[in-house]
C-alpha cells in the first residue's frame, strides 16, 4: 500500500438506470443537495463531487440515468462519453435492487467495457419490505467476481464499505469474463477482434468494441470502420440483447428468493390514478389542493411577515431620522430597498407552501404518472405525455422546467415544450397574484388566481395545437417512461429540495431584486436635470408615458403599471416590489397597503377588470431574463429565443386587450 | 394482434417489435423482448397502455403499443 500523501485522488462514476437513486446516493456520499426526486430522468448534467475514505480523495461523477450504453438519446451520450473516457477509474453501478432484473442489463454492459466496476445494490431496504431476498454470494460469482455492496442511500448505511471498495478496487486487476454469448456470435466477436487489433493497435477494451461493431454502434463504427465480410455482415445487436437477457434470466434463477410475492400496493393505487376516466380529474384535484393550500396557509402565516417588516421599517426610518441621514438616503433605503426588499419576502410563506406541495409530488413517485395521465390530451397536440413533465415543473421555476426538456427524445419536441412552459405559472408570479387578486377581487381571491393558473395550462396547450397544425412534422416518439414504485416522500429529500428552493427566493430578493428596487428608485427619482421633486418628472414617467398608448386598449394605460410590467423582465416579482416603490406604499402586502393601492389606482380608473387583464398579462408575457437566457442555452438559437419573446409579448397583448374589451361589455 | 387491443388484467407474450428502430433497441434495452411476457394493468381509449415487464412498470404511447404484436398466455 502506498502512502496517503503520494496517491492520486480516484475518480469514479456513477452509472445507473433512471431513477434508481444515484444522485440521493452521491448527495449523501459529498455532501452535496442536489435535486432528487421520484421519476425518471430528474439529472440531465454530469455533476462532480468529492468524497473521502481515510486519507483517500476520491472525485465522484455523478451521472444522467440511461438504460443501455448506446447512442440514441442525449443523457446516453453524456454518460457513455464520460464512463469510456480515461478520466474516470472505477465505474460504481448503482442498482435498483427491487427491479434487479432491468437494471442488470446495464450492469452486463459495463461489465463488457473493461474497466474495473462496484455494484452498490441500493434500496434493499424495498426488497425486504417485499419480503425478497436477493443471495448476496450467488451474485457476486455470476457478475465475474465483481464487489457487490448492499447500501441504502436514503437511510446512509453501506457508505463506508463502498468507499473502501472503490479504493480498493481500484487498485485491484480487473474482473474476469462475465458473459459468453452463443458459439456463433463468439467466433465473431473473436474475428472482429482480432481484426480491430490488427488493424488500430492494441485496444484496452477490444472485446466491447467487438461487440459494439456486431450492434453497428453509430460512433464506433464511424471511428473505426471495418470491412470483414462474412462476419459484420448485419446488425446483431438483437441477438446480443437477447442473450443478454437470457443470461439475466438465469441470474434472476439463481439470486431472487421468494420472487413470487411481490406487494401490489403501487399497482393498486395506480388503478385510480391511472384509471382511464378519473386519471385525469385526479390530477386537476391535486393541483386544485396545491393551490388551495399554498394560499390559504401561505396567507395564515404572512401575517407575521408583514408585522416584522412594518416594525423594521419604522424602527429604520426613526434611527436615520435620529442620526440625521440625509433626505435622498433615507428615501433610497426606506421607500427604495425595504419597501420593494421587505415587500417581496412576505411572499415567503405562499411560496414555502407552493414547494412544499411541489416536493411531495415529485418524491411521491406521481409525476411520471402524471406523463401517462396527459397522453392522449398531449397527443392530441402533437406532443407525448412526457412533455407534461417540463411544463409541471414550471409552476416552481421555469428555468429548471426548460432544463428538464432534455429528457425529450428529438428536438422538435424539445422547442415544442420550451415554447410552451413559460405559460405555466412559475412562483415568481404567485406574489402578482395574491396581491392583485386580494386587492381586487377580495374573497374571490383564490378562484381567480386559480383561474390565472388553468388558463396558463390551456394556453400553453392552444399554442401547442395551433404550432402542430401549422407545421408538418408529425409526433414520431411516443410516451416511454417507466413508473417508479410509490413511496412516503423522505423528508430529507423534501427538506433538501424546499431549502434549495427558499434559498433561490432569498437569494433574488437579495440580489436581482435588490438591485431593481435601486434602479427603480433612482430612476423615479430623477431625470436628466438631477433629483426631483415630483414622481411624475422622472425618467421613470417619461417612459411609462411613452407606453401608455399602447397599453391603454389592455386596460393597463397607467404609467406606474407600464414601468412595472418592464421592470418585471428582471425578476417576475419585481412587478410587486416595482409597486411599492412606484405608489409609495412600504408594506404592500399587509391589509394596509392592499387598502392604499386599491385606492391610488381606482382614482385613476383601474378597477377589477384592469386587474384581471394586468394579471393576465403577467402570466403570459416574456419570462424573466433568467429563464431567457437558458431557453437561449438549451435551443442554441438567438433567432428563436428572440421570436419567441416577441410571439410572447404579442399574444399577452392580445390576450390582455381581449379580455378588457370584451369584459368591459358586460361589466 | 397489438398491445393496443390488449385487456387489462391479462398476460401476453411478445411475438415481434414492429417500432422505429431506435423505440424497438429502447424496449429491448427495457426487457421487452420477442418472448417476454407482459401483463397489462391499465390502458386507454387512446391506446397508451402501462405493462408490468420484469417486475417493472412502463407507460407505453399509442405509436408503441401499435406495433408491439402480442399473444395471449396462461397467466
Amino acid at each position: 500500500m502506498k502512502a496517503a500523501s503520494d496517491q492520486k485522488s480516484i475518480t469514479v462514476g456513477f452509472v445507473g438506470n433512471p431513477n434508481c437513486g444515484k444522485t440521493t446516493l452521491f448527495n449523501a456520499l459529498t455532501g452535496a443537495s442536489l435535486k432528487v426526486a421520484n421519476w425518471p430522468g430528474v439529472t440531465v448534467e454530469r455533476v462532480e463531487g468529492e468524497a473521502k475514505y481515510r486519507s483517500q480523495r476520491i472525485k465522484v461523477i455523478d451521472l444522467p440515468g440511461i438504460y443501455s450504453l448506446t447512442s440514441y438519446s442525449i443523457e446516453e451520450k453524456v454518460s457513455r462519453r464520460c464512463v469510456m473516457g480515461e478520466e474516470v477509474d472505477v465505474i460504481v453501478n448503482v442498482v435498483d435492487a427491487s427491479s434487479l432484473e432491468r437494471n442488470l442489463y446495464l450492469t452486463l454492459q459495463l461489465l463488457e467495457l473493461g474497466k474495473p466496476v462496484i455494484l452498490a445494490l441500493n434500496m434493499m431496504d424495498i426488497v425486504e419490505e417485499r419480503g425478497l431476498e436477493i443471495d448476496l454470494h450467488r451474485l457476486p460469482e455470476m457478475l465475474g467476481g465483481i464487489p457487490v455492496v448492499p447500501v441504502s442511500a436514503r437511510k446512509r448505511t453501506g457508505l463506508e464499505v463502498l468507499l473502501h471498495a472503490v479504493v480498493h478496487h481500484s487498485e485491484e486487476g480487473l474482473h474476469s469474463q462475465v458473459m459468453f454469448y452463443s458459439k456463433g456470435l463468439e467466433a465473431r466477436i473473436a474475428k472482429t477482434e482480432d481484426a480491430l487489433n490488427k488493424k488500430y493497435g492494441k485496444l484496452p477494451n477490444a472485446r466491447w468494441m467487438a461487440i459494439k461493431e456486431l450492434d453497428f454502434d453509430e460512433e464506433i463504427t464511424k471511428n473505426y470502420p471495418l470491412d470483414l465480410p462474412g462476419v459484420l455482415d448485419e446488425s446483431y445487436e438483437k441477438q446480443i440483447i437477447n442473450e443478454k437477457y437470457d443470461y439475466i434470466e438465469e441470474i434472476m434463477e439463481e439470486c431472487m428468493v421468494n420472487k413470487e410475492k411481490k406487494a401490489a400496493s403501487t399497482e393498486r393505487i395506480d388503478r385510480w390514478m391511472t384509471h382511464r376516466i378519473w386519471g385525469v380529474p385526479i390530477f386537476l384535484g391535486i393541483l386544485a389542493l396545491v393551490f388551495f393550500l399554498t394560499f390559504t396557509i401561505g396567507d395564515f402565516l404572512k401575517g407575521y411577515f408583514e408585522t416584522g417588516l412594518e416594525w423594521f421599517s419604522g424602527q429604520t426610518l426613526l434611527l436615520m431620522q435620529n442620526i440625521g441621514a440625509a433626505d435622498w438616503l433615507v428615501s433610497l433605503i426606506v421607500d427604495g430597498i425595504i419597501a420593494g426588499v421587505g415587500g417581496i419576502l412576505t411572499f415567503l410563506p405562499n411560496i414555502f407552501i407552493l414547494f412544499l406541495a411541489l416536493a411531495f409530488l415529485e418524491d411521491s413517485g406521481y409525476m411520471a404518472r402524471v406523463a401517462y395521465v396527459m397522453d392522449d390530451i398531449m397527443g392530441r397536440v402533437g406532443l407525448s405525455g412526457k412533455a407534461f413533465l417540463p411544463m409541471v415543473l414550471g409552476f416552481g421555476c421555469t428555468v429548471p422546467a426548460v432544463m428538464a426538456t432534455r429528457g425529450l427524445e428529438s428536438e422538435r419536441d424539445r422547442r415544442r415544450t420550451i415554447l410552451i412552459t413559460p405559460f405555466m405559472s412559475c412562483s415568481a408570479r404567485l406574489p402578482v397574484y395574491v396581491l392583485f387578486a386580494s386587492v381586487f377581487f377580495g374573497n374571490k381571491a383564490m378562484f381567480v388566481a386559480y383561474s390565472l393558473y388553468v388558463i396558463g395550462v390551456l394556453m400553453a396547450i392552444a399554442v401547442a395545437l395551433v404550432v402542430d397544425r401549422l407545421s408538418p412534422k408529425k409526433l414520431e416518439n411516443a410516451l416511454l417512461i417507466e413508473l417508479p414504485e410509490y413511496k412516503t416522500p423522505n423528508a430529507r429529500t423534501i427538506a433538501i429540495y424546499v431549502w434549495e428552493k427558499i434559498k433561490d427566493y432569498l437569494t433574488k430578493a437579495g440580489t436581482t431584486i435588490f438591485i431593481a428596487s435601486i434602479v427603480l428608485w433612482f430612476v423615479l427619482n430623477f431625470n436628466f436635470s438631477g433629483m426631483v421633486t415630483e414622481v411624475s418628472d422622472s425618467f421613470g414617467a417619461m417612459l411609462g408615458h411613452a407606453l401608455v398608448p399602447i397599453l391603454a386598449p389592455a386596460g393597463l394605460g397607467v404609467w406606474q403599471i407600464a414601468v412595472a410590467l418592464i421592470s418585471g423582465l428582471s425578476a417576475k416579482e419585481v412587478v410587486v416590489s416595482s409597486c411599492s416603490v412606484l405608489f409609495g406604499i412600504s408594506n404592500i402586502n399587509s391589509a394596509y397597503g392592499m387598502t392604499a393601492l386599491s385606492g391610488v389606482l381606482g382614482s385613476q380608473g383601474f378597477g377589477p377588470l384592469n386587474a384581471y387583464a394586468f394579471m393576465l398579462f403577467c402570466l403570459l408575457y416574456t419570462p424573466c431574463v433568467a429563464a431567457i437566457g437558458t431557453i437561449r442555452r438549451e435551443t442554441h438559437s438567438l433567432k428563436w429565443t428572440a421570436g419567441m419573446v416577441l410571439f410572447q409579448l404579442l399574444l399577452a397583448w392580445t390576450a390582455a386587450v381581449l379580455v378588457y374589451q370584451i369584459g368591459g361589455l358586460f361589466l | 394482434m397489438t398491445l393496443t387491443e390488449g385487456k387489462i388484467g391479462c398476460v401476453y407474450q411478445v411475438e415481434r417489435l414492429q417500432v422505429k428502430e431506435n423505440v424497438t433497441r429502447r424496449l429491448e434495452a427495457l426487457g421487452v423482448n420477442e418472448q417476454t411476457k407482459i401483463t397489462i394493468l391499465n390502458n386507454k381509449r387512446n391506446g397508451s397502455t402501462i405493462i408490468r415487464v420484469r417486475g417493472t412498470r412502463l407507460a407505453l404511447g399509442r405509436l408503441i403499443t401499435d406495433g408491439i404484436f402480442i399473444k395471449e398466455v396462461q397467466g
